[in-house]
């Protein structure tokens, strides 16, 4: 079962991309999972209709009214096969697509198409969960395939010699980093346009992390600085105070810290206070404040 | 100044410094603010601009060591170009730059070019500090202790260094001398002591005659390279090599945030196995694997006789050492009464044990081996300002460090007073000219052990004219060192024949000019005063706001009850809360100008809150 902030993740995606239903199942998802999750709500907000559909539901808030950008439109249609649409049809349950057996697991392999159609290009494939479904996009067109007389269909074959895709998880096709890149970027925007500077402060990171001289996020990062590092240490409290290790040392062991959460963790002894900390950390102000933060909150460390 | 005014002595080791005092005629360590007795000789600034002092700075200085002076000692009044200095430039990661005058040392911290002295001066306030917190009074004067071996140079660097922190030095005194003190305190003693003392970075081992309060130091010896530093990157090797072979070659060499959590911890496995014999290291989360994948922990025990194998050689070093000591002073191990251990690295049995088996006697365990030099130094602070307190004056003789000479032909070093000899004293050579119908020789006054000239320290050179022109070999020039109680070395020379005389008077200098050393010391006194300032002007920041914000609070009742009957200004409470909790953190944090920016806020909301809640029932 995905994690709520993998469904978070997923939801901003499918927003960015202006999948705003889909957007809006995986938000909602998310808060089943985890009903506090701030993300989710945030973004929530930004889709029709706000927090939940009903009539009780928050006054929409149109992104424009929060300065945001608007959602993306798919604006190049993908054209699938006339003869397909019917036969697919059985394959692809709507309203909730889950991802289908393999395809190489076909009961019948064997060969199909007589007439090949003419190869296509393979299109722009937009960074998705699941391929989009054919009724998304009107009417298919194209020239048909037709089956061999065995029956049975290959749908690795159809796949080679059309510009169908068919419905697999998004594993079987990743997204190249520099997609991954504009997606955050906007989420990040989005984020911190809510006021959402954590979740804002996350995609920036995971753009760095691809791409550690991202001029746009690198530019972000100087600009909201300040107001990123404020509010980490808002939730520290006061800096003269000194932090102490919550749990026993030998759970250590068992957290799932990084290697410099690792070493500031090392640091807390009992006798540095968090502005000292800053001082040895040998780590950039915010990524300290983040990691403290963070350790205080998962109640790692107490103070 | 009175005689009841605290006074302490101030071991300023190379790895870590202690302040000691005697209290009720008895000498005790003060610990530092953070309770420990022992604080680390280390200055940094930090990578956020803070300056650290002490332990803070060791627990970076790996992480940030270009930035992170340690061993100040090794440098201090040594000139630039000297071999020491080279040495030092090859195995220190911070940058060492020559003074303006070429001949003394900077060391860069910050960005900026700071003298060896002021860096010290870091060490030595923080000191005075901690002793002015635990006597609750301003602490003023200080013994300090030197390597035996210092020359004039560092001493004179060192006393500018209690100058520059706003001590006055009463006494340099030798490491060994002060070790000796304190272990002879209380007790008429007549004996030969050997202090051996093995610290963080240094090795010295000094022979002593100690007779009725009399402590003459008649041999020193050492290597300025061995220490328990050495011992810790025995166990990080270990440490490293093993880890890498367990973790498909990581090399944690390249990781400085690894490096100094495995320095830290290896310092710690060491300590411990002086009393146990296993110490169990566990690092957690040490270093990166790569990308999606779960940080490495390092979990190894040491044990005592692993950590004996691996530092084998350097406690043979030690003992060979030792070993030439004794033989110059001309000594014999069996006629040595008493050996002093010093310095936390003889807690280690090994140690203890090759100085047994060395000397053929157990080493006195009477005196803490961290604290003692310390002790020794309150010990002839307080003797100097009230002798009553520890039992009458305590004499002591101390000796020329180094070799005293003048330079000859060839480049070599001649010795007029050797070392070990106690001062005062004068001593007188002749010598004669090397050229035919010489009227003039250059007399270079130098301090060393080489015999090689140029391996010297020159301490100052005069010319001395009007020699009566004759055939080389024959005119006898004597040459008159004198060395006075203060340890300011006169040199003269002397035509013998006809009188004429030349001579210098040879003032140590720490590489600093008398001018240099006044800038600084206001600088530091501004700093200080700066420090008091902001910090009298933050107290009063503090309670200017912590005032407006009670009178808000107090017309809060009033003002809710207002704005029940108006139709305005109903958010003002909720506005006013937020202000509140601004002013209420920047209190807490000590933020000057957050309380300047929030005063204002605050001010506004005052005023408004009185006009709320001095609104007539009806307004609206």
């Amino acid at each position: 079962m995905a994690t709520a902030q993998e469904l978070v993740e997923r939801g901003i995606r499918a927003y960015v991309e202006g999948r705003l239903d889909d957007a809006r199942r995986l938000l909602e998802e998310a808060l089943q999972v985890d009903p506090g999750n701030s993300r989710a709500q945030s973004y929530l907000l930004l889709l029709p209709g706000g927090v939940g559909r009903g009539p009780a539901a928050r006054p929409p808030r149109t992104v424009a009214a929060l300065g945001l950008p608007r959602p993306v439109s798919r604006s190049t249609p993908v054209a699938y096969p006339a003869g397909l649409a019917t036969p697919l049809s059985f394959l692809v349950p709507r309203p909730t697509p889950e991802p289908l057996p393999a395809v190489t697991q076909a009961p019948t392999p064997a060969p199909t198409a007589t007439e090949p159609p003419a190869p296509s290009p393979e299109p722009a494939a937009p960074q998705v969960d699941y391929a989009p479904s054919p009724w998304d996009d009107g009417p298919a067109s194209g020239p048909a395939i037709v089956l061999g007389s065995e029956g049975g269909l290959d749908l690795t074959a159809v796949a080679e010699k059309s510009d169908l895709r068919t419905l697999v998880p998004r594993a079987g096709r990743p997204s190249t980093p520099q997609e991954d890149v504009a997606v955050w970027m906007t989420a990040a925007k989005d984020l911190l346009a809510l006021g959402d500077f954590s979740g804002s402060l996350e995609m920036i990171e995971k753009i760095l992390k691809v791409d550690p001289e991202q001029a746009e996020a690198r530019d972000y990062l100087t600009r909201n600085e300040a107001t990123l590092v404020a509010m980490y240490e808002s939730k520290l409290g006061p800096l003269g105070k000194i932090p102490r290790l919550a749990i026993k040392p030998e759970e250590v062991m068992w957290l799932n810290l990084d290697h410099r959460a690792g070493f500031l963790l090392s640091q807390i002894d009992g006798t540095v206070d968090y502005e000292n900390l800053f001082a040895l950390s040998g780590l950039p102000r915010l990524d300290t404040a983040r990691i403290l933060a963070g350790l205080l909150a998962d109640e790692v460390i107490t103070a | 100044m009175s005689d009841q005014d605290p006074v302490v002595g101030i071991d300023l080791g190379t790895t870590n410094s202690v302040v000691a005092t005697v209290r009720d005629g008895v000498p005790r360590v003060i610990p530092n603010r953070s309770g420990q007795p022992l604080t680390p000789s280390v200055v940094a600034v930090a990578k956020n601009g803070k300056l650290l002092v002490g332990s803070l700075a060791k627990r970076q200085a790996i992480t940030n060591a270009e930035n992170t002076v340690y061993a100040a000692k090794r440098l201090i009044g040594r000139r630039w170009g000297s071999k020491e200095v080279e040495d030092a430039r090859r195995v220190l990661p911070y940058q060492l730059v020559a003074g303006p005058e070429g001949n003394d040392i900077r060391v860069v911290l910050g960005g900026k070019p700071v003298s060896v002295a002021e860096v010290s001066s870091q060490v030595l306030s923080e000191l005075k500090a901690d002793a002015e917190a635990w006597f609750g009074a301003p602490v003023t004067r200080a013994v300090i202790t030197v390597p035996a071996y210092f020359n004039d140079g560092q001493r004179q660097a060192t006393k500018d260094a209690g100058r520059i922190a706003g001590l006055e030095v009463l006494r340099i005194i030798n490491e060994p001398t002060s070790a000796a003190l304190a272990y002879g305190f209380g007790k008429k003693l007549e004996k030969k002591v050997v202090v051996f003392d093995l610290g963080g970075g240094t090795f010295d081992v000094s022979v002593l005659d100690i007779g009725q309060s009399v402590y003459d130091v008649i041999a020193v010896g050492g290597d300025t390279y061995l220490g328990g530093e050495d011992f810790d990157r025995r166990i990080m090797d270990w440490l490293t090599f093993n880890f890498a072979k367990e973790n498909g070659g990581v090399d944690l060499r390249q990781d400085k945030m690894a490096l100094q959590r495995l320095r830290d911890a290896s310092e710690k496995a060491k300590c411990e196995l002086s009393g146990t014999p296993t110490a169990d290291i566990h690092l957690p989360f040490l270093a990166a694997a790569g990308e999606g994948k779960a940080a490495l922990h390092l979990t190894k025990q040491l044990t005592r006789e692993k950590l004996e194998e691996l530092t084998k050689d350097l406690i043979e070093r030690c003992v060979a050492v030792t070993e030439k000591t004794l033989k110059d002073a001309g000594v014999r191990p069996n006629q040595v009464d008493e050996v002093i251990l010093v310095g936390g690295m003889t807690r280690m049995p090994r140690v203890q044990r090759a100085v047994r088996d060395y000397f053929g006697r157990e080493p006195c365990k009477g005196v803490h081996p961290d604290e003692v030099v310390a002790l020794g130094a309150a010990i002839q602070a307080q003797a100097l300002v009230a002798p009553a307190a520890v039992g009458g004056e305590v004499l002591l003789l101390d000796v020329t460090p180094q070799n005293l000479g003048i330079l000859v032909v060839g480049g070599y070093f001649q010795t007029v007073i050797p070392r070990n000899t106690t001062v005062p004293t004068n001593q007188t050579h002749l010598f004669t000219t090397v050229q035919e119908n010489q009227t003039s020789v250059r007399i270079a006054v130098l301090q060393g052990e080489s015999d090689k000239a140029t391996d010297n320290e020159l301490l100052g050179e005069f010319v001395l004219a009007g020699i009566r022109p004759a055939r080389r070999g024959e005119v006898a020039i004597e040459i008159t060192f004198d060395i006075s109680a203060d340890g300011i070395v006169g040199v003269s020379a002397r035509d013998v024949d006809t009188g004429q005389e030349q001579s210098i008077n040879v003032t140590a200098t720490s590489g600093l000019t008398e001018d240099e050393l006044k800038k600084i010391i206001d600088e530091h006194l501004d700093d200080q005063l700066e420090k008091k300032q902001s910090s009298a002007d933050l107290e009063r920041s503090r309670g200017r706001v912590a005032a407006v914000v009670a009178e808000i609070e107090a017309l809060v009742p009033a003002v809710q009850k207002a704005l029940e009957r108006s139709r305005f200004g109903r958010d003002a409470v909720q506005k006013a809360e937020g202000v509140l909790a601004r002013a209420r953190q920047a209190m807490e944090r000590k933020d000057t100008d957050e309380l300047a920016s929030v005063a204002e806020a605050l001010e506004r909301t005052l005023q408004l809150f009185k006009g709320l809640a001095a609104a007539p029932p009806d307004g609206s």
